[in-house]
């Protein structure tokens, strides 16, 4: 048991390292207000985590760390320029409303960032889908201006990427701070997935999906293009390795694993080709988390019966 | 004296909507504007009130099935001239509330509180504790339709307020769902503590 607990804070250190290099790059094209909106994220999320546990009469471990994580997924999420108190509000969303009513980190429903970005998606769509060019940086209280759609919206509607590969690799394009550090987030993959950190099946399986099936039913007039830009917009590299390839979400075993990625990313991109709304892939891992937990279920009964037979 | 058979149950101890989680569906669906939480606290207490005074001249030793029958075409009966008379007083908004509206006429605290409570008290007690029971649906609905419209709109009873950051997720359904399900929680919290005061005491 200690092991699996200590196995498990090296896990969210992992995380953590990986989502602080994507930070640092955020700095370096948005400035210093990337950095506070980490930093409110964090600090709301601890707070809102230590009165929540308070709450039901529970101590507040180094367990419950990984409210920080999530809370930087959040952020990374959002466009920098976004008001502090719509991320102060998500972040409580998020730990309250989302993981300690159901019972905390043992108890993981759904994904707190997954949903806490769908709350903020309802209610305010146009501060969380309206970015800054790159390199544009915004002071701390300075209300910025000249807003434009992300790079995904633009593929969405038009089919067209209008940036070189060096640009996308690098997160050089309009969008989400760690959504568009598509380098970083390769790098990021690797390193989780050989520390074991996330799911391979589950990431393998969403990146799998979307490549078939952008190959087989292409957006642009290339099915190289479609797939390219198919995997590097719209969030789908970051989901699938922060949010659908999450080891306390994702099924364990990484055959079922592969089937809920690739089932999420399937119904994406059904769904992206038919509304063409950006970041769609979001919103279809909250609600396949039932099938998630049937996996698990179904991974208990076979051991269970596997024991038995034994 | 007992709590569990204090007329005041319905108010607080044994919230409709707090405690057993009945007639959620209108609040969280429609109670989003005090308007709307207005038309409805409106039909909830004459359907309710009429019905189960009606009900209770049904003589109990028909068979239970049937009995709830009986109940059901009176709360539907009672329903026709309260919707009529909900369409003078609140014409814009009974569109806006729909099936739910109708939805009122079979609630729970009809088909399920008369026979399991009220039809086991003395008529003017019953009466009592059923004014309590409305009572204490309409005070949630109110609270909660409050609470969204200021949130999610930034308006009260549709007069704009001075409200700085709004959330309309909690002008939708979900929103409402989790208003609600966070209004228990508390509720369950501070009735927890009440008790433990008492206790101690």
């Amino acid at each position: 048991m200690q092991k699996i607990k200590k196995s498990e804070r090296f896990v969210w250190i992992d995380i953590m390292l990986t989502l602080l290099a994507i930070e640092v790059m955020q700095y370096f094209y948005y400035g210093i207000r990337v950095v506070v909106l980490s930093g409110v994220c964090a600090f709301v999320s601890f707070v809102a985590e230590i009165v929540s546990l308070n709450l039901v009469n529970r101590d507040f471990t180094a367990d419950d760390l990984t409210c920080i994580s999530d809370a930087l997924i959040i952020s990374l999420m959002l466009p920098a320029v976004i008001d502090f108190r719509i991320v102060a509000i998500a972040c409580v969303f998020a730990v309250i409303v989302v993981k300690n009513i159901f019972g905390g980190r043992d108890n993981m429903i759904f994904s707190p960032s997954a949903a806490a970005y769908i709350f903020m998606l309802v209610s305010w769509k146009n501060q969380v889908l309206m970015f800054t060019e790159p390199h544009v940086r915004t002071g701390i209280s300075e209300k910025a201006e000249n807003l434009v759609s992300s790079a995904s919206h633009v593929f969405n509607t038009s089919g067209r990427m209008n940036y070189s590969d060096f640009e996308i690799l690098m997160g050089n394009m309009r969008g989400a701070g760690g959504a568009v550090s598509i380098l970083l987030l390769i790098v990021s993959a690797v390193i989780l997935i050989l520390r074991r950190d996330i799911s391979f099946g589950a990431f393998l399986g969403t990146i799998f999906g979307t490549a078939f099936l952008a190959y087989c039913i292409p957006v642009c007039r290339s099915k190289y293009d479609s797939v390219k830009y198919m995997l590097v917009s719209n969030m789908i590299l970051f989901a699938a390795v922060y949010i659908i390839s999450d080891k306390r979400i994702a099924p364990r075993k990484n055959y079922y694993a592969f089937f809920y990625g690739f089932f999420i990313a399937m119904f994406s991109y059904i769904l992206l080709l038919k509304t063409e709304k950006e970041n769609i892939i979001i919103i279809v891992s909250v609600f396949f988390t039932p099938v998630s937990l049937a996996f698990r279920n179904f991974e208990k009964n076979i051991e269970f019966s596997e024991t038995e037979g034994v | 004296m007992n709590r569990k058979n204090s007329v005041f149950d319905g108010l607080l101890n044994d919230n409709t909507v707090l405690s057993s989680f009945m007639v959620i569906s209108p609040i969280i669906i429609c109670g989003d504007t005090l308007r709307n939480a207005v038309a409805l606290i409106y039909a909830f207490s004459a359907i309710t009130f009429l019905s189960v005074m009606f009900g209770s001249f049904v003589p109990q030793k028909l068979p239970y099935a049937l009995k709830i029958i009986i109940y059901a075409v009176i709360s539907s009966l009672v329903y026709i001239p309260v919707r009529l008379a909900a369409e003078q007083f609140f014409p814009d908004i009974i569109p806006r509330i729909g099936i739910y509206f109708m939805l009122l006429a079979v609630n729970s605290l009809i088909t399920v509180q008369t026979e399991a409570k009220f039809y086991r008290m003395k008529r003017g007690r019953m009466i009592l504790s059923l004014i309590f029971y409305i009572v204490g649906f309409d005070t949630v609905m109110l609270i909660t339709a409050s609470v969204r419209e200021l949130l999610a709109y930034g308006t009260v009873y549709d007069r704009i307020v001075d409200a700085d950051i709004l959330i309309s997720g909690l002008g939708k359904p979900f929103g409402g769902f989790i208003f609600l399900g966070l209004f228990c929680g508390v509720y369950r919290k501070i009735r927890f503590m009440a008790n433990h005061l008492k206790g101690a005491n």
